[in-house]
């Protein structure tokens, strides 16, 4: 049997905690508690919605991704009894049970506690798991063993409930070695192991992150003590939680407090924090060492190793790895996009119990790893992973990580996931020369980098293309992306290509028989050009429709209040084409030429901004009725707009064969669609004055008050046009409703409060009456 | 996607409601439901979906509205008969709300078109009088993932269940397979009261719009048995059954199955 002496304890105050879920939960579930309120309390506990409606994930920390069989076996029968059966490794090292009813959640959780696992800080705006090395404590690379750290740090961060209430959430990683494979460099606090003679040190870094503006982490101090590293972290945590930007949760992480103060600001005032901490006399608590014994399986002695079965010596040329300690071997049991069944991870922790450390990692590849396994057992541990139903043995290309993806993300452009699968599936039927090592493929389904593509040997990223009216999902190519102490880059962009030409390019680029890291840019770039056209859709309908899809791809569903990058994207492809366009219509030879192209300009310059609107037209006639009722009836565009895109319908539809006199106005209808695109607030709002202030129904003039004008709506109707306008401000802004006296004002004041919204006065102006109500909870 | 002025008076009852708004509204018009069974229940849920502004209503049934229909069957006309009952029904949809898109499908739901039309919608509803096509109907639901709301009637009762395929008791959970031939007639030989079919298809729609909207708790690992004739509702509790052939443990069912069809049998002996 394997033993190991150390493990993450839950402090106190976590089991007091969620001891007291249950109650909680019983409360909202009579109806007592908001579901507003109820949701700020379940997120921070790592109790996700999912997106069919009444399940729920629980998302359990796993710090320095070490688990137990005992805590394995324990979450392997949560997911069959109260969820779907599967368990699901994240890119952080938790573990996620799916598919499970709220109301089973607080005997989920206080099962857990019995085996020491918590989901406490799974999610919200708080300390998320700390990760560290996959391969912590056996890596021949690393200058020493980062796990003690990661878990006595995560020991003290979450005793202290100061850790759970932060600007925005607040990941941590340590690395052993500057090559980075807990992802130190793109993290928000980042910590690598250096020895100096025999003194264990870290450097570290801050305001790194991927997701959305993803950027590399500065490096903040060259050395610190290893003992140091609660003081740092609490000192940390200290300038985020005082600086982080609590207003707007899109502009929150550490990154952007670096990026609004400066290095050296930012630096000074950690400095500051740290002199303050040093006075305070920081409880830390111990770090203890980690010491396991392997042993020898007394069932792999009666397996002899005469006769090795098919594959084995492939599986152990592709997922064994030496360690640092010679006769000592890792196991690699690869995950498709970090799915296993509860049963077969059952079976992994028994053999768990039987071979190497006694315990199994879980890595940032979404992997799991049986670490110290003696190489007599090697035969026997593959013997029994022949045995499981998932296949965590072969390898048909390299490791593939894929975000969540447009079938759940709202955000999504491209179905990442899906592609992930079609690569599997192409890599499957080729036949690869080649061996392939650690380099991994990293996937996101639009700009945003949850798929971690910037840091990837190749990086793919989706993106929508517009071919005529339609859109095309496309992937571009990025490449020479790395996560690594100091040498940290970002991947850059090599080509564009559609969607469904990704597995084929990725299938040859492995067909140079060069491994991906080494496979150069340009060679890269020259095998992508070659996938880079995009047919008509007479030609290849299936180039006009994502992996899984029976649909033509659309952005339809994603809209107001849906901030996404990818939309985004697809307004500055509409922008860059109107640009491209009037720049020829400057070069135009004469005015038959000249109109044709100022023509397209109006219309994409026109249809730009229309996405913001949630509305998608695909005629002209349509794009500019669109446009002349969603931006310049409410005012953001000049009204004179209106008459030169009647004189451009008058041009498409051949009752004026002249309009190049309009160069001037286009550009000034382009120069303004361009100010408000980059005006654009997270929830697609414009942050800049309209052009008039017209008050319409529709659309209210954009100052710190939301306004309606309904006098003359009868009732019910004005409380339903005063409520769609709520809808869409922000909570805790304020709307200005004005009212007739009587039924109206009365009404629509009561019916406001009664759906929980706070109406913070009620004033008289002649005829009629002004309500202010403050947005109080989401509708 | 935003709302119409006369989208906002149309529903205007609906989004005044705290769970719904105008979010909510977009929600249900970008939503897809398919209806098998343009019959007793099909038409209530399909009049009542149709109103809700639910944006695709799926329709699919092979038959043709015959007189005997029209005691229950409340989509359909006197006019109507002997037209296709989902021609039929896809005209009452449009007359009462231009804003749904029907999408008709007049065939019979089988093994080989199951998977393929239900992976189109968000939720399906068992409007059908025979016990193959409920299973049918389950079987490929569990394989696309899609949720629906199974439901039956007979003489003075009905029953139902709404089940979230591989999360909630599923209906062979419930019933392994469909009774002998023989046992239990189908409602077309045992008779029905018509407004029995009203009550349980205006049930069915009420689960379809509280999914659609992520509201309220779904008739979910609970069976609902309405009695007609002393009128009470009764809720046996169900669970999850480990066994079940298609979303137990060890799964024997794989693949869509023809159940043998019992009511066929009982004609056939008679």
């Amino acid at each position: 049997m394997a033993q190991i002496n150390t493990a993450f304890q839950l402090p106190q105050s976590i089991t007091e905690d969620t001891l007291a879920y249950g109650q909680k939960v019983r409360e909202f579930l009579d109806g007592q508690t908001r579901p507003a309120v109820f949701k700020a309390y379940r997120i921070p506990r790592g109790i996700y919605e999912q997106r069919q409606a009444g399940a729920f994930m629980v998302r359990v920390r796993v710090p320095a991704g070490m688990i137990l069989p005992e805590q394995i076996q324990r979450l392997a029968e949560l997911s069959r009894t109260y969820g779907n059966g599967v368990l699901h490794i994240t890119t952080r090292q938790d573990v996620q049970i799916h598919q499970v009813k709220l109301k089973n959640t607080p005997i989920i959780l206080e099962s857990l506690l019995e085996v020491g696992l918590s989901s406490r800080g799974g999610g919200g705006n708080t300390v998320r798991n700390i990760t560290a090395c996959p391969r912590a404590g056996v890596c021949p690379n690393e200058a020493f063993d980062v796990r003690p750290y990661a878990i006595a740090l995560s020991e003290y961060l979450l005793d202290s409930e100061s850790s759970f209430n932060l600007p925005r959430k607040f990941k941590v990683a340590f690395s052993g070695c500057s090559q980075d494979c807990a992802l130190a460099s793109v993290t928000d606090l980042g910590f690598f192991a250096h020895l100096k003679d025999t003194t264990k040190r870290f450097s570290v870094y801050a305001g790194g992150g991927m997701g959305s503006n993803s950027r590399i982490a500065a490096k903040i101090k060259d050395f610190i003590l290893a003992k140091e590293v609660f003081s740092v972290a609490e000192a940390m945590k200290r300038l985020f939680d005082q600086h982080g930007d609590r207003t707007n949760k899109h502009r929150a992480r550490l990154r952007y407090v670096l990026e609004r103060l400066g290095r050296d600001e930012f630096i000074r005032l950690y400095q500051q924090q740290r002199e303050k901490l040093q006075q305070e006399h920081l409880q830390a608590p111990a770090i203890r060492s980690i010491i396991s014994t392997s042993k020898a399986s007394a069932l792999s002695s009666s397996a002899t190793t005469d006769k090795l079965p098919d594959g084995y010596k492939n599986w152990r040329k592709i997922n064994v790895l030496a360690e640092k300690k010679p006769g000592e071997f890792t196991i690699r049991l690869r995950l498709a996009l970090g799915d296993i069944s509860a049963d077969d991870f059952e079976k992994i922790a028994s053999l768990a119990d039987m071979v190497g450390e006694g315990v199994i990692r879980t890595t940032q590849l979404q992997d799991l790893l049986l670490c110290q396994v003696r190489e007599d057992d090697l035969p026997f541990v593959f013997a029994q992973l022949s045995g499981l139903k998932t296949d965590v043995l072969t390898a048909h290309g390299p490791k593939l990580i894929a975000c969540a993806g447009a079938s759940t993300c709202r955000q999504g452009l491209c179905r990442s996931r899906g592609l992930a699968t079609a690569i599997a599936d192409k890599l499957r039927q080729t036949d690869l020369s080649i061996e392939f090592g650690d380099e991994v493929i990293r996937i996101s389904g639009c700009p945003n980098s949850c798929g971690h593509h910037l840091v990837g040997a190749i990086g793919l990223q989706g993106r929508a293309k517009r071919v005529g009216d339609r859109l095309v999902p496309c992937y571009a190519i990025l490449v020479g992306g790395k996560a690594a102490e100091a040498e940290a880059r970002l991947a850059e962009q090599v080509e564009l290509i559609p969607a469904k030409n990704v597995p084929a390019l990725v299938s040859d680029v492995l067909g140079v028989g060069q491994p991906l890291g080494q496979a150069g840019k340009e060679q890269i770039a020259k095998i992508a050009a070659k996938y880079s056209h995009i047919p008509t859709i007479e030609e290849q309908p299936d180039v006009y429709r994502d992996f899984g899809d029976t649909e033509d791809f659309s952005l339809a569903g994603r809209g107001p209040g849906e901030c996404g990058a990818g939309v985004m994207d697809v307004i500055q492809l509409d922008i860059d084409q109107a640009k491209q366009s009037l720049d020829r219509a400057k070069d135009a030879a004469d005015g038959k030429a000249k109109s044709e192209v100022l023509y397209k300009a109006i219309v994409a310059a026109a249809r730009s901004l229309l996405i913001t609107r949630g509305l998608e037209p695909k005629k002209d006639r349509e794009i500019f009725t669109s446009f002349s009722e969603h931006l310049i009836e409410p005012g953001w565009i000049a009204q004179e707009t209106k008459e030169f895109l009647d004189q451009a319908l008058d041009y498409r539809l051949g009752d004026t064969d002249d309009i190049s006199h309009l160069e001037k106005s286009v550009e000034g209808m382009l120069g303004r669609v361009e100010e408000l695109f980059r005006s654009l607030d997270a929830n697609l709002n414009f942050r800049v004055e309209p052009i008039s202030k017209k008050l319409s129904d529709k659309e209210s003039s954009k100052g710190n008050k939301q306004a309606i004008d309904l006098r003359g709506v009868e009732c019910p109707l004005n409380f339903v046009k005063a409520k769609l306008a709520l809808e869409k401000i922000d909570l805790g802004q304020v709307l200005e409703v004005v009212l007739d006296a009587g039924e109206p004002v009365a009404n629509v004041s009561a019916s406001f409060a009664e759906q929980g919204q706070e109406v913070l006065n009620v004033g008289k102006d002649g005829e009629h009456f002004h309500v202010t109500i403050r947005k109080k909870k989401q509708i | 996607m935003s709302l119409t002025d006369q989208q906002i008076e149309r529903y205007s009852r609906q989004i005044i409601l705290e769970q719904v708004g105008g979010a909510g509204q977009e929600k249900l018009l970008s939503s897809k439901v398919l209806i098998v069974g343009a019959g007793g229940l099909g038409s209530p849920a399909a009049l009542y979906l149709a109103a809700a502004g639910v944006g695709t209503i799926g329709l699919i049934d092979a038959d043709k509205v015959d007189l005997s229909n029209l005691q229950r069957q409340i989509i359909h006309r006197s006019k109507d008969v002997d037209k296709t009952k989902v021609a039929s029904a896809s005209e009452k949809i449009e007359a009462i709300n231009s804003d749904v898109a029907v999408e008709v499908y007049s065939e019979r739901l089988t093994t080989a078109n199951a998977r393929q039309i239900i992976q189109h919608y968000d939720f399906v509803i068992d409007g059908t009088d025979n016990f193959p096509t409920k299973f049918l109907i389950n079987d490929a639901c569990y394989f696309e993932t899609v949720p629906f709301s199974h439901a039956g009637i007979l003489r003075f009762d009905g029953q139902m269940i709404t089940v979230l395929p591989g999360r909630t008791a599923c209906y062979r959970c419930l019933f392994n397979k469909p009774p002998p031939a023989g046992l239990v007639p189908s409602c077309s030989q045992a008779g029905v009261l018509g407004p029995l079919a009203g009550v349980i298809g205006c049930l069915q729609a009420t689960e379809v719009l509280k999914y659609l909207l992520g509201v309220g708790e779904l008739l979910t690992d609970r069976l609902l048995i309405f009695d007609g004739l002393g009128l009470q509702f009764r809720e046996v509790t169900v669970n999850r059954n480990p066994d079940c052939r298609i979303c137990g443990r060890e799964p024997s069912i794989t693949e869509l199955i023809d159940e043998e069809q019992a009511v066929c049998d009982l004609r056939a002996s008679k």
